[in-house]
Formats: structure tokens, sequence, C-alpha cells
């Protein structure tokens, strides 16, 4: 391929290399591990640029999960940092007000059942916020083992489904109700585990 | 070329020579530059009707930017 430099993706990937060198110089005089975190946002930026220079439908699907990938690497980053130099602060008291002790009964019920009748996605979203403020509202000993029971289920429902539209696709309907299942179950699991994240001693 | 796609490419170039090389180089003062070089890729995305990514990008920026802030906040405290 010659590169010309007149056409849109040659000069912006002609930039991008140079943007390239900068950061990874800057990376490499850096002995500061707080600046390398700051460092490593520049670098994901500018791996995004030259994923959006293609300029098509592709480049859209590749930079979102760039993207949730990007914040899962600086968020678990950070958390290894403010372990490595000992940053951990305990909160001295959670909150504590008198709705958090009658309402999450009812409140999560209602929220479980309208999400299984939404389904799906936006269903697991729902479900998933009502268990959320139940685990929030009452702690979480011993209760986290079930959630990573309906993750596993969740990943079978998925595989089966997935089966199903590879070998026997005249059974689409079935693989969509068990894919629709799998999701509802995974979302609303993973929102649950946010509930969980209140410093008890199993998390 | 567009006008967006030259500027965003400009602005990601002085975005990324001002986040590497900060003058006070403070933590800070790196962060703020790094929303320079984020300009300069929301302005390409914009060039190439990249909607859905620019969304995302502009969310994922604010949950980045809560994230590091409060790394540096724990490392002022203490």
């Amino acid at each position: 391929m010659i590169l010309s430099f007149t056409d849109d993706y040659s000069f912006g990937l002609l930039i991008g290399f140079v943007c390239i060198l900068i950061a990874f110089f800057a990376m490499m005089k850096e002995t500061d591990d707080l600046h390398r975190l700051l460092l490593t946002d520049v670098i994901e930026i500018i791996a995004l640029v030259i994923i959006a220079l293609i300029g098509t439908d592709l480049a859209e699907a590749l930079i979102l999960p760039g993207l949730v990938v990007g914040i899962a690497e600086i968020l678990a980053l950070a958390e290894i940092y403010i372990e490595k130099e000992g940053l951990v602060k305990t909160p001295e008291n959670f909150l504590k007000i008198e709705i958090m002790d009658t309402a999450p009964g009812i409140l999560s019920a209602i929220m479980l059942i309208y999400g299984v009748i939404l389904s799906g996605f936006t269903g697991g979203a729902v479900a998933g916020l009502g268990l959320l403020f139940y685990f929030l509202c009452r702690g979480s000993q011993k209760k986290t083992q079930i959630l990573e029971t309906i993750s596993g289920y969740a990943w079978v429902c998925w595989v089966v489904a997935f089966i199903v539209f590879m070998t026997i696709p005249q059974y689409w309907f079935f693989a969509v109700m068990l894919a629709g299942t799998g999701i509802f179950a995974k979302v609303a699991a993973k929102m649950t585990i946010v509930g969980t994240m209140r410093g008890n001693r199993d998390v | 070329m567009t006008p967006e796609f030259l500027l965003g490419l400009g602005i990601l170039i002085i975005g990324v020579i001002a986040a590497a090389f900060p003058d006070p180089k403070t933590y800070l003062n790196r962060l703020i530059n790094l929303e320079i070089s984020g300009f300069g890729l929301l302005l390409v995305m914009l060039s190439y009707n990249e909607t859905l990514a620019l969304l995302t990008f502009i969310a994922v920026t604010a949950i980045t930017t809560f994230v590091l802030v409060r790394v540096l906040e724990r490392r002022a405290i203490n």
C-alpha cells in the first residue's frame, strides 16, 4: 500500500503515529505511577482515533467495546494503585435511614415482577435495580453465592440458544426466548452485584 | 478532508503534546490536558458521523474523570 498523505485515512494515520511516538516517549521517561496511569488514558484516546479513522459502521462497532475495556482498565488500575500505595480508607458509617428497613421487600418485589414482564435487556435492568436496592438495604451475608449460580445458568441459556441457532435453525423462536431469558438473568445478576458492594465481610 | 477532521487532528496532536509534557508537572494539570486530546477524538468521530461512538465516549470520559479524580483525591489527603 502506498501512503500518499492526501486522503483522509493516510493523513490521519500519519498524525496518529506521531501522537503514539510522543505519548510513548513521555511514558518511557515517566517514573511516577500515577502519571503513568494518566498517560494510559492518552494512549487509549490515540488508539480510538486510529480505529475511528476507518470511518465505517465497523469502526463504530469496534470503538464501543474499546471504550468499555478502557474504562474497565482504568478502574482496575486505579484500584490497584490505591491498594498498592495504601490509600484505602474505610467509611466510618454507612447510610442508614428508616425507609431502608421498611421499603426494600415490597419495592424490589414490584420491580422484579415488572422486570420479568418486560424481559430481555430492559427487564434485566429493571429487575436488577430492584434486587440492587434490596441487597443495598438488607446486607448480603451468604447471599452472593446464589448470584454466581444465576450467572452460570444465564451462560448455559446463551450457549444452548447459540447451538440451537446454528444446528436446528427452524426452532429459532425457542432459541430467541432462551437467549432473552439468559440476558435477563445475566443483567439482573450483574446489577445486583453492585448492591452487595457495601463493605461487607464477604465482598 | 472536512474542516472538522483537520481541526480534530490538530487538536489531537496539541492535546497529546500538552498531556505528555505538561508545564507545571502536576497530576491535575495532566488530567485537564487529557480533555484536549479527547476533544480531538470527538471531532474526528463527528467528521465520520459516528454518533453512537461519540455519545458513548462522552459518557465514558465522565466516568473516567470521576475515577481518576478519586485517586488524585486519595493521594492528596495522605
